[in-house]
């Protein structure tokens, strides 16, 4: 049915069965080259016994510029979720939570403080999966995307920030309870 | 260094006034200023400032002082002023690769700045600057230094940047062969002290100048596998300080995956066996996580090692043991890694019984591999991957166990199961089980293929039917049409049912649907488009068979429309009968766009400028996402982030970025592009901005550069047999794209490109004698390139299986014109007739008017003549082509000869009388062709625009009503007439074919004709 091994650029060419599904996104081949050239082995794949990838997670590692050190919304060292997707056939397999189980080790192999991500408050089925992952929401990004997947007469959708802490924040500072509570605006993430 | 739009930031001693002037863009102040400065300090950075800021100017002498500038500091011997470089290399910006090279002029000046400086953070800047020029000589001569430079630094990049370019040059065009020989012995040297090291230390250090991290070690090996180095391989792969094992044992898969690839190829089995076997242990010892490497790909080839062992029954033995630990402790794993199990056990027990052939085939079929399947499928029949899963295996499974597993096992789970969903989803997965056996040769007995001298139709008998047939057995698909039929109308029947779908995976009906629509289509006689590749798709098959596929799956599609599957063969099908707007429709919402295009956008744009030009004239440019695509994509000489991987240290990314990029570069889609534009453009008599060959996007395509095709077809909703010809193959029009029609088809646009060639109309010669000599120069050479080139095509044996029968006159006549425009061209007027080019006329004639005959005097007797015409507009296009492409090559040489009259009165440079009555005959059969073409098309558009059209379409569907007789397919109209919703949702449809077609016909009518 499936391997796991890291993302190499022919994949792009077998991206199908994830891409066609509109919930995925279909970057330029820039970006897809970017995670590849700095981050490789946080970019993995599924593929299937004939080669198409069914599923893919692309990652980074990183922390917020420099000059907003002392900002409230600055961002230590931590891994962050680019996307993640599993072909509608290979879903409920498990195979989204083992990419990003996998990623979370690299993040605890990298010492970072947690690992974080964005979903559209409307994703129901991919909130769903971060928390049975121990995922929770930190704070609300406020018309973080400029269209909505849902409902065509709105412009724009909220983001829910998510975050899960890894080993190194043993006090779990990193985290809070009633993210939900917590607004900001898009140019406060970055 | 840099800022805004590459412009460098000015010395920082150069006064406010001077880099206020340059930093607004203020070039005429700034040549004044800097004038000024050079003359009073006397420094020559200030000349540079003037020359930079006088190549923004617009005039050409200007622009250009700043070549000589840069040839001048490269003679000279002094390292080069950094600030000087920086400011010529932007100011250079647009002549870089056109004027002049950056290999030999800014290049070399970086390196000897950079081995001045190594230590200078500045020196890094310059590797990156060669790098954005992909220029790999200055580079790895600079990273060189660098390493040198850095020995004790700590930072590790230095000798792997000059390592990795050393390879990159070792295998690149942009050094000699001797060279690259050089290097390949250079790097594996480096290579091979750096392993040493490693091996014999105890902990390397990163001060030390081993091999340490993952990627390091990567690199290593990929060297040592790109020098095809298979013995160093082997001992490596084995050894105890770089094997593949060590680091697994770290948590990294990467360099395991790698040496599996490599070691197939050369047969190392027993290693595979040994590292296979080694990995998996290591993960249920709890070394590494326990399903680390419980890939399907790592169980595969272990199973595939263990069936090449010396003793192999006792190697799949010990898989087997080995899969028996994992089962014990799979509870705690996710289902995908379950699956993977299962599945080996499976492929495994597929090995053990091929080593006891004999004793597995009992009378029963019940053997114990189909045992394993009916266990599989118990487990996972309702997931939606389970048919692909099973399918390679049922597919070799002999008639026997096919009987047993479809008569006996599969009935059984059946009624085994409670609830009325899942039995549905187990009876569709029934009915693809059953098309996919009816696809595979096994299930069919031969019969003599020669009866009382007669030869026989069908020469095989089906074994699970008894009726003579041919494969895949019409029986057999009508009786599997009727069930999946039967299926459909109960659910759709059932209201509880239908109330359960909405939790179901998928509606089971999508299935069925596509199980009836492919049967159809397989029962209509659509032939693998491999297989016969010439004349029109249709001409063998049963048109109402094929509408009514196409109108089951669009009414299907109408009700899923996520199945994306069924929108790609759908989409494929109407291309396939000329409904192309239609087909366009389908197309869209699967929104294929940016990176995916490469891969998913022929299904849709190849041919399609001869199918239907007036796409061409929509809103938005058609091929304009393509053509962005690969201008985002390939703009820059470098691979897309090649920096990136560099200054990340990841190695065997920039190995990979290097590969994709030149596959990139020579993509057939990407020739496509440019192809199914030019004609288009050609087609409605647009002026084309510039010629194919110019194309910045054509710089890499030389005659033998390979293009690749890398059309992804994995969404193709596949129940054929993995063995024969796969769904697409049959609703594809013509063969897919290849390098050979690639090639032929960009030399085809080069050769209208020569022909609409028009020299300005303000252009007066001062010579007009050597000018006409220049001129027909030119030509002749153009066209001996051209006819050498097609010659070398048109020769290879198996193009016509790469071509649509319409292609391959077509490019035949192409190559033949380019022969008899030499052959005119090279004669003067008081030679003797050219030999050659009577006969290469006369095959232009046959040529064109065979392909007359297969558009107007071809329909076969059960195809309704208009059907015929709509459904062959491939055709009808290629004729155009071929009758322009001939008139336009009279033209171009008649359109000589009248030139040189009027400049040579004595007439002695003119043609030769015969070739110029040759000439006009062409030309006046092209004319003639294109007229009677048009008028075809005229004519077509007429009888479209009367009425009653609904009901022929749906008598070309179904038959005529009225007609009581009893025909194959009659059975079938029923249960398609059920599932679709009747006759009016039928005609809702023909409603939507009859409005595709009429557009079709009319845009043919709109592009030119003269
Ligand atoms: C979200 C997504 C990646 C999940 O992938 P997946 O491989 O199906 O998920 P898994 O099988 O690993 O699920 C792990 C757990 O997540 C939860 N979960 C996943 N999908 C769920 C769903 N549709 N409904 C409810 N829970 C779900 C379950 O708890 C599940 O465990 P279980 O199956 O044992 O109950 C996949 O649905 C997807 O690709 N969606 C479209 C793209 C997308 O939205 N990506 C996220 C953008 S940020």
């Amino acid at each position: 049915m499936a391997n796991f091994r890291r993302f190499r650029p022919e994949d792009l060419n077998k991206l199908s069965k994830c891409n066609l599904d509109p919930l995925t996104e279909t970057y330029e081949l820039g970006f897809y080259l970017q995670y590849h050239a700095k981050w490789p082995s946080l970019f993995q794949v599924a593929e299937d016994q004939y080669g198409n990838i069914i599923g893919y997670i692309m990652g980074k590692l990183e922390s917020s510029p420099d000059v907003y050190r002392f900002s409230e919304h600055y961002l230590p060292w931590h891994a962050h979720i680019t996307a993640v997707t599993v072909a509608p056939e290979a879903r409920r397999l498990g195979i989204g939570k083992l990419l990003t189980e996998q990623l979370e080790a690299a993040a605890d192999a990298n010492d970072t403080w947690f690992v974080d991500l964005f979903v559209r408050s409307t994703n129901y089925k991919a909130i769903t999966f971060y928390k049975s992952m121990g995922y929770s929401i930190f704070r609300v990004v406020k018309d973080y995307y400029g269209d909505h997947s849902s409902d065509p007469t709105k412009s724009s959708e909220d983001a829910y920030d998510m975050r899960k802490p890894m080993k190194r924040d043993v006090k779990k500072e990193h985290i809070r309870e009633d993210g939900e509570k917590f607004e900001v605006d898009p140019s406060d993430v970055w | 260094m840099r800022y805004g739009y590459g412009r460098p930031a000015l010395k920082s001693s150069v006064d406010v006034q001077l880099q206020t002037a340059f930093s607004d863009g203020n070039w005429n102040s700034v040549i004044r200023l800097a004038d000024k400065r050079a003359k009073s300090l006397k420094d020559p950075y200030y000349e540079a400032i003037k020359v930079s800021a006088e190549s923004q100017l617009d005039g050409a002498a200007e622009r250009g002082a700043v070549l000589n500038a840069i040839e001048d500091l490269v003679k000279q011997k002094t390292v080069p002023d950094i600030d000087t470089i920086e400011l010529y290399e932007w100011a250079a910006g647009d002549f870089i690769g056109e004027e002049i090279e950056y290999a030999d002029t800014l290049g070399p000046l970086r390196v000897k700045w950079a081995k001045a400086n190594p230590k200078s953070p500045l020196a890094m800047g310059c590797l990156q600057s060669c790098l954005e020029y992909w220029d790999l000589v200055s580079a790895q001569q600079i990273s060189t230094a660098l390493d040198k430079a850095h020995l004790n630094s700590g930072d590790r990049r230095f000798m792997f940047w000059s390592i990795t370019l050393t390879f990159l040059l070792s295998i690149s065009p942009q050094c000699s062969g001797p060279s690259r020989k050089v290097y390949s012995l250079l790097v594996a040297k480096q290579l091979e002290r750096a392993a040493e090291i490693t091996e014999n230390t105890p902990k390397v250090e990163t001060k030390d100048r081993g091999l340490l991290t993952e990627e390091e070690v990567c690199l290593y090996y990929r060297v040592l596998l790109a020098h095809g180095n298979k013995d160093d391989f082997v001992k490596r792969v084995r050894s105890g300080g770089l094997g593949a094992l060590v680091l697994l044992e770290k948590g990294h898969k990467l360099l395991f995956w790698e040496c599996l690839d490599a070691l197939e190829p050369w047969g190392e089995w027993d290693l595979i066996f040994d590292l296979c076997r080694q990995a998996l242990r290591l993960g249920v010892k709890g070394v590494t996580a326990p399903f680390f490497v419980c890939d399907l790909q790592v169980w595969k080839r272990f199973i595939a090692a263990a069936s090449k062992a010396a003793d192999p029954e006792a190697a799949l033995r010990e898989v087997q043991d080995i899969l028996k630990e994992f089962f014990a402790i799979e509870t705690k794993t996710a289902q995908m890694y379950k699956k993977n199990l299962s599945l080996a056990l499976l492929e495994s027990s597929f090995r053990l019984s091929a080593l006891a052939q004999d004793s597995a085939q009992g009378d029963t079929g019940m053997t114990p591999r189909v045992v394993q399947i009916g266990l599989l499928l118990d487990d996972c029949f309702d997931k939606l991957a389970a048919f692909d899963d099973v399918k390679g295996y049922v597919s070799i499974l002999t008639f026997e166990e096919a009987k047993a597993l479809v008569d006996v096992i599969l009935p059984k789970m059946f009624d085994s199961i409670p609830d009325k969903a899942r039995q549905v989803i187990l009876k569709s997965l029934i009915c693809k089980i059953r098309y996919l056996l009816a696809t595979c040769p096994q299930t069919l007995s031969r019969h003599p293929s020669v009866v009382d001298g007669e030869t026989q139709s069908q020469p095989y008998r089906c074994r699970f039917c008894s009726n003579l047939t041919s494969l895949p057995c019409r029986h057999c698909l009508q009786e599997i049409i009727t069930e999946a039929a039967e299926t459909y109308k109960q659910i759709t029947a059932d209201q509880e049912l239908q109330d359960l779908i909405p939790r179901l995976d998928k509606d089971p009906r999508q299935d069925l649907a596509l199980v009836v629509g492919t049967s159809l289509l397989k029962l209509s006689g659509l032939k693998a488009s491999s297989s016969s590749a010439s004349g029109a798709p249709l001409r063998d098959v049963q048109p109402e068979l094929l509408l009514q596929a196409i109108l089951l799956l669009d009414t299907q599609l109408g009700k899923t429309p996520a199945d994306n599957g069924l929108r790609l063969l759908l989409a494929q099908l109407c291309l396939l009968i000329g409904t192309t707007s239609y087909a366009q429709q389908v197309w869209i919402p699967m929104d294929v766009k940016r990176t995916i295009q490469d891969a998913l956008s022929p299904l849709f744009f190849d041919r399609i400028s001869t199918l239907s030009p007036a796409l061409f004239h929509g809103s938005r440019p058609l091929m304009q996402p393509l053509r962005s695509y690969y201008g985002n994509s390939l703009g820059n000489a470098p691979p897309l982030k090649i920096w990136d991987a560099f200054s990340s240290g990841s190695y065997t990314s920039i190995l990979d970025l290097s590969k994709y990029d030149s596959r990139l570069r020579t993509s057939c889609t990407l020739v496509m592009t440019l192809v199914e534009e030019a004609r288009a453009t050609r087609s409605f008599g647009s002026k084309v901005d510039i010629e194919i060959a110019d194309h910045p996007l054509a710089r890499d395509i030389e005659d033998d550069t390979l293009l690749i095709n890398k059309t992804d077809y994995g969404s193709f909703p596949n129940l054929e047999g993995p063995l024969g010809p796969q769904i697409q193959e049959f609703v594809r029009l013509g063969p897919e794209l290849s390098n050979e029609r690639a090639h032929i088809a960009f030399l085809t646009e080069q050769f209208f490109d020569l022909l609409a060639y028009k020299p300005p109309k303000d252009y007066k010669p001062a010579r007009p004698h050597d000018a006409a000599i220049r001129d027909r120069n030119y030509a002749l050479e153009s066209l001996t390139r051209l006819n050498h080139s097609l010659a070398n095509l048109i020769h290879i044996p198996s193009l016509p299986t790469l071509l649509t029968g319409p292609e391959m006159t077509h490019y035949n006549v192409v190559f033949l014109l380019t022969s008899a425009l030499l052959a005119s061209l090279s004669t003067a007027r008081g030679d003797p007739t050219p030999k050659t080019l009577a006969p290469v006329t006369s095959s232009i004639r046959t040529a064109l008017s065979s392909l007359r005959t297969s558009c107007y005097h071809s329909c076969p007797p059960r195809m309704p003549p208009t059907l015929f015409a709509l459904t062959d507009m491939h055709t009808v296009a290629h004729l155009r082509e071929t009758a322009l492409a001939v008139k336009h090559s009279a033209g171009f040489i008649l359109a000589f000869h009248e030139r040189e009259l009027a400049r040579d009165r004595s007439g002695k440079s003119a043609l030769h009388r015969d070739v110029v009555s040759e000439m006009k005959a062409l030309e006046a059969v092209g004319s003639k062709t294109l007229a009677e073409t048009k008028s075809h098309l005229q004519k077509l558009k007429e009888l479209l625009g009367e009425g009653g059209w609904l009901d022929r379409i749906l008598e070309w569907t179904f038959g005529r009503e009225e007609e009581e007789v009893e025909r194959e397919g009659e059975g079938y109209k029923a249960a398609v007439l059920d599932i679709v919703g009747g006759r009016d949702a039928a005609e809702e449809w023909a409603g939507k074919m009859l409005e595709s077609w009429r557009d079709g016909v009319k845009g043919w009518l709109m592009v030119r004709w003269d």
